[in-house]
């Protein structure tokens, strides 16, 4: 049952790559040979496909979460899910879901390329750059913190100018970040019921591996400072905390918790884990709740409080819950994907469909608390 | 009760949407910080410090752009309230930042950028200059001595200076 479910997942891992790349963009000129037109002509088709998908990452997330809580899942074959998350999913088309990885690529292209300030030239300025005829965000400057600029030279260096060594050299070293925030789970709770909850969490495993989200990257130093401040080295739990902010900024939140642990080291008083990682996850859930004030609430942010949600495997209501959300969250893209807008009915559905799942888990809860009462 | 208020949280900040509409044309900036303020040290070293940050031939050709605006929109300023040797030198300082413009846009060209939006830009902020510089002139004379207190006289060439700047600009057009 255990060996069908795992080859089962990895099968499901393996079609979902192969259905990104219905999603083409037909402007994608490297990939024009793969381009079908089938998700602009069938969109009906595609909604029901990526829909079913999604259910069944969580069915299978459900079923490895309760394998590992009746201890039939070893590490060994966590970490081979996790391989096997990273090597099928890094050949999937990474703009199924947004165009980010574009961004990243044209801003590398504009500081080590044209040589020029990402944060004051805009990719749209150098006209008759092949980039300009399929990113979406091309006339705007650099989005992201200068120390995600520095690291995006690495792929971008290592790809020789050649856009598609590029896309996924840089899906690679997302991957990277991926195992190594995985990994340094493992070495902070030493609970294996943590690793599958961050691994194995169908948004993140899509949102990092599939659309190669920077996110991954900046809460992977935001690990490192955990780590290094558990083990009470507050200096370099501080450059990895700065190194984190300056990926994307929203980790700056976290500074009074290293500010408060450090205090509590100081006076030799003992630092509750648990603790610290429930606020940690409180304080990025309301960086993420009020994320509408720059653009938008978008699905990859809740990476930042699910990867602290992960060590808290003991508060069930609240695993359940983040569950439901990143199940909602990932539903935002089916109203685009159908009415092929972001204006009309698609906001209203996209919120519609986020708080559905997180809805029903609460009456599911409240009703069973009631059941349990009155029986 | 505490459980309806988080999610009735919750869902205001899933449904709060923002839309936000740009509008942009090529304007010069309002005065800043004007000599003799105490913020005007502080401008001068951002001034300093933002030449490095505007890296790159494009990034120079903005960083220029924006300090000629500057002193121009100071000199006139100054100029407005006849403080003709303040405004004398921040309209020397807005041609010293024009007149390194274009050659950040030949090397820009040399590189195999595309220089044609820019090269527009700068026609556009070149007839703005000649525009206000035409505006100060009718309003400035010919000629001002300047006398400190405790030191001699300046002679300033104001018209001449204001002509200078004119044909500065005018060889962009």
């Amino acid at each position: 049952m255990k060996k069908l479910l795992i080859y089962g997942y990895c099968c499901l891992l393996f079609f979902f790559s192969f259905f990104s790349y219905l999603f083409i963009d037909p402007g994608l000129l490297y990939l024009r040979n793969f381009y079908t037109g089938f998700f602009s002509e069938n969109r009906l088709v595609v909604i029901i496909l990526y829909t079913l998908f999604i259910c069944l990452f969580f069915l299978t997330y459900y079923l490895f979460i309760k394998l590992v809580r009746s201890e039939k899942l070893p590490l060994k074959q966590i970490f081979l899910l996790i391989v096997a998350n990273v090597s099928i999913l890094l050949f999937s088309y990474p703009a199924i879901l947004s165009f980010d990885i574009f961004n990243y690529i044209a801003t590398a292209k504009v500081a080590f390329f044209y040589h020029e300030n990402p944060y004051i030239v805009m990719p749209y300025e150098f006209i008759g750059d092949p980039l300009l005829l399929f990113m979406h965000a091309a006339n705007k400057v650099a989005l992201y913190a200068p120390f995600w600029t520095l690291l995006s030279a690495i792929p971008h260096l290592l790809g020789f100018n050649n856009f598609l060594i590029t896309l996924f050299n840089l899906k690679f070293f997302i991957s990277l970040f991926y195992v190594a925030g995985a990994f340094l789970v493992w070495k902070i709770s030493k609970n294996i019921y943590s690793v599958v909850l961050f691994a194995l969490n169908p948004l993140i495993v899509i949102e990092t591996l599939v659309s190669s989200h920077n996110d991954i990257v900046m809460m992977f130093f935001a690990l490192c400072a955990f780590f290094f401040a558990f083990k009470k080295k507050f200096i370099l739990a501080l450059l990895f905390l700065f190194f984190s902010i300056f990926i994307k900024y929203a980790t700056i939140v976290l500074l009074p918790i290293f500010i408060y642990m450090l205090i509590k080291y100081k006076s030799g008083e003992k630092i509750d884990q648990q603790n610290i990682f429930l606020i940690a996850a409180f304080l990025m859930f309301i960086v993420f709740l009020f994320s509408f004030l720059r653009e938008e609430i978008y699905p990859w942010y809740a990476i930042w409080f699910l990867t602290f949600i992960s060590f808290l495997p003991k508060k069930k209501n609240l695993v359940v819950l983040s569950a439901a959300l990143s199940f909602g969250l990932l539903l935002r893209y089916v109203p685009f994907m159908f009415l092929g807008t972001y204006f009309g009915l698609t906001p209203l559905i996209k919120v519609c469909v986020t708080v559905i799942p997180v809805f029903i888990v609460l009456a599911w809860s409240l009703i069973s608390k009631y059941a349990k009462k009155y029986n | 009760m505490r459980r309806y208020f988080f999610v009735f949280f919750v869902i205001f900040f899933l449904t709060s949407t923002k839309i936000t509409f740009a509008q942009s044309s090529y304007v010069l900036p309002y005065p800043s910080a004007m000599p003799g303020s105490i913020s005007y040290k502080s401008h001068i070293l951002s001034e300093e410090l933002q030449k490095y940050w505007y890296f790159g031939n494009f990034g120079q050709f903005y960083y220029n752009l924006k300090q000629s605006d500057k002193y121009l929109v100071e000199a006139k300023t100054l100029f407005e309230y006849k403080q003709y040797l303040l405004g004398y030198n921040a309209l020397l300082k807005s041609n010293e930042y024009f007149i390194k413009i274009n050659p950040f846009l030949i090397k820009a060209k040399i590189e195999g950028k595309d220089i044609s939006e820019k090269s527009k830009i700068l026609d556009m902020a070149s007839q703005k200059h000649v525009e206000i510089l035409v505006q100060i002139e009718k309003n400035t004379p010919i000629e001002f001595v300047w006398t400190p207190e405790k030191s001699s006289a300046t002679k300033l060439l104001l018209r001449k200076s204001i002509d200078d700047s004119i044909s500065v600009r005018q060889k962009n057009i």
